[in-house]
């Protein structure tokens, strides 16, 4: 008997949590593992707090705004490191380390130079503007030349070069910048928390559970950062691709 | 006003290209260049709209111009279209002076009316240059050059590009490149004889 695409993924979800479910009863210790149903317990009682909204919130907003100015950063020196040569050569160092570098050595870095307060906002556009740096230099790097010497033969307007040659060059590395640098964000801006405790945070709540040895809510923390990037994903995917449609079709 | 091609030499490692060509090209006039391939028409025409450097000679303006190059409506040997916009975009977006209207209504002088809202990736070679020569010959321009503009177009079609290049250029001067001469009996026609050119 064939299952539908749908029914066997909703199989193999119910699988792996029988099976987790049946390995926290086996191990019957709360420190070591606790099941999905625990987990959920312990979920529904965080929502219902205040303190968990707060912390969401308070992450959701440093996190988000330290990817859209490091994306913004790294598109706009891609675009600068693309018409001379020698901003290039003079970047390419600093990106290499920055990629390189550590995200524990840029944590302790920031928190000392400048606290706790901005820390996940820093990593988190730390670790966006290489990767979107990266990802539109080759974008542009690959742009048709044959059509930029139509544009300047044409004497074309910059806006409609952008549009009509640039965007749709690059909306495939753009895309592909933003989902990888994404994911990165939440995990190494939340990370930072865990290292830098500023208050009413996501780091903090994980922080917090490990103190109280409360696995079932750390899981539950786990979760919830997990679906926000997920969510976030999909929103700034479906952004840029309604952005780039919409380019194409005015 | 003249271009005016003086004593232009090019070549490519070592190769010769062009050796030695001149050229007045004067307002009103029309130009057929028709030499085998790989004989430097191309090259010429780079040279001509200054996207390459000739390695002695010089290409001078005479006369008033808007901007330090040649401002040029030009059909390229390849299309050069962007493949997901519609002929209509495709026209109009060379230049803010051009509506999607207007640029719809030259079209449709060229091309069947349920063909301009598609995009031109699903056209047929014969019509995505015949959007070339549209696009080419709309743009208010110094210079129009076409550079193989009828390839992929049959001899009706051939015949009505040309009638709507010569309704629409005015006293913009042009230049052709093409293999064969057929209804282009007003340009005056400019040999290449290998890399030796003469005109």
């Amino acid at each position: 008997m064939r299952l539908s695409s749908a029914k066997r993924k909703v199989l193999i979800i119910a699988f792996w949590l029988v099976l987790w479910q049946a390995l926290a009863m086996a191990v019957h210790n709360d420190i070591l593992i606790v099941g999905p149903l625990q987990t959920m317990q312990a979920l529904f009682a965080l929502i219902q707090t205040a303190d968990f909204w707060l912390s969401i919130a308070s992450t959701w907003l440093r996190i988000t705004a330290g990817f859209i100015l490091g994306s913004a950063l790294g598109i706009l020196l891609a675009y600068v490191s693309y018409r001379k040569q020698a901003v290039r050569e003079l970047l390419s160092p600093v990106i290499a380390a920055m990629k390189a570098v550590p995200v524990a050595s840029f944590v302790i870095l920031i928190l000392i130079w400048a606290g706790s307060e901005g820390l996940s906002f820093n990593i988190s556009m730390i670790v966006v503007l290489p990767v979107l740096y990266l990802n539109t230099l080759s974008g542009l790097d690959s742009t048709d030349k044959k059509m930029l010497e139509m544009a300047a033969v044409f004497h074309m307007p910059k806006s409609a070069q952008l549009r009509y040659i640039y965007l749709p060059q690059l909306e495939a590395f753009l895309l592909s910048g933003f989902q990888l640098s994404l994911g990165m964000s939440w995990k190494a801006g939340v990370a930072a928390e865990v290292i830098g405790q500023p208050l009413q945070t996501v780091g903090n709540g994980l922080y917090r559970s490990k103190i109280n040895l409360d696995t079932a809510q750390l899981i539950a923390w786990t979760i919830v950062i997990v679906l926000i990037a997920w969510l976030m994903e999909k929103l700034v995917v479906l952004l840029l691709q309604g952005i780039c449609r919409a380019g194409r079709r005015a | 006003m003249t271009i005016e091609v003086d004593h232009v030499y090019k070549s490519y490692d070592g190769k010769p290209v062009l050796r030695d060509f001149s050229l007045d090209i004067e307002s009103g006039k029309s130009y057929l260049i028709s030499a085998p391939s790989g004989s430097g028409k191309t090259t010429l025409l780079r040279i001509l709209l200054g996207l390459e450097k000739p390695d002695r000679g010089s290409i001078r303006l005479l006369g008033d111009y808007k901007y330090s190059g040649l401002n040029a409506g030009i059909v390229f040997q390849e299309d050069r279209l962007c493949e997901e916009c519609s002929a209509a975009v495709n026209v109009a977006m060379v230049s803010r002076r051009i509506s999607r209207a207007s640029a719809k209504e030259e079209l449709r002088k060229l091309l069947p009316s349920d063909e301009l809202d598609k995009p031109v990736r699903e056209l047929s070679g014969g019509m995505r240059r015949r959007v070339c020569i549209v696009r080419a010959c709309i743009i208010p321009s110094d210079i129009i050059i076409l550079d193989e503009p009828f390839a992929g177009l049959d001899r009706v079609n051939r015949q009505k590009a040309i009638q709507y290049i010569l309704d629409t250029k005015g006293t913009t001067p042009l230049v052709i490149t093409d293999h064969s001469a057929e209804g282009l009996d007003f340009c005056r026609k400019v040999t290449f004889s290998g890399c030796d050119a003469l005109s």
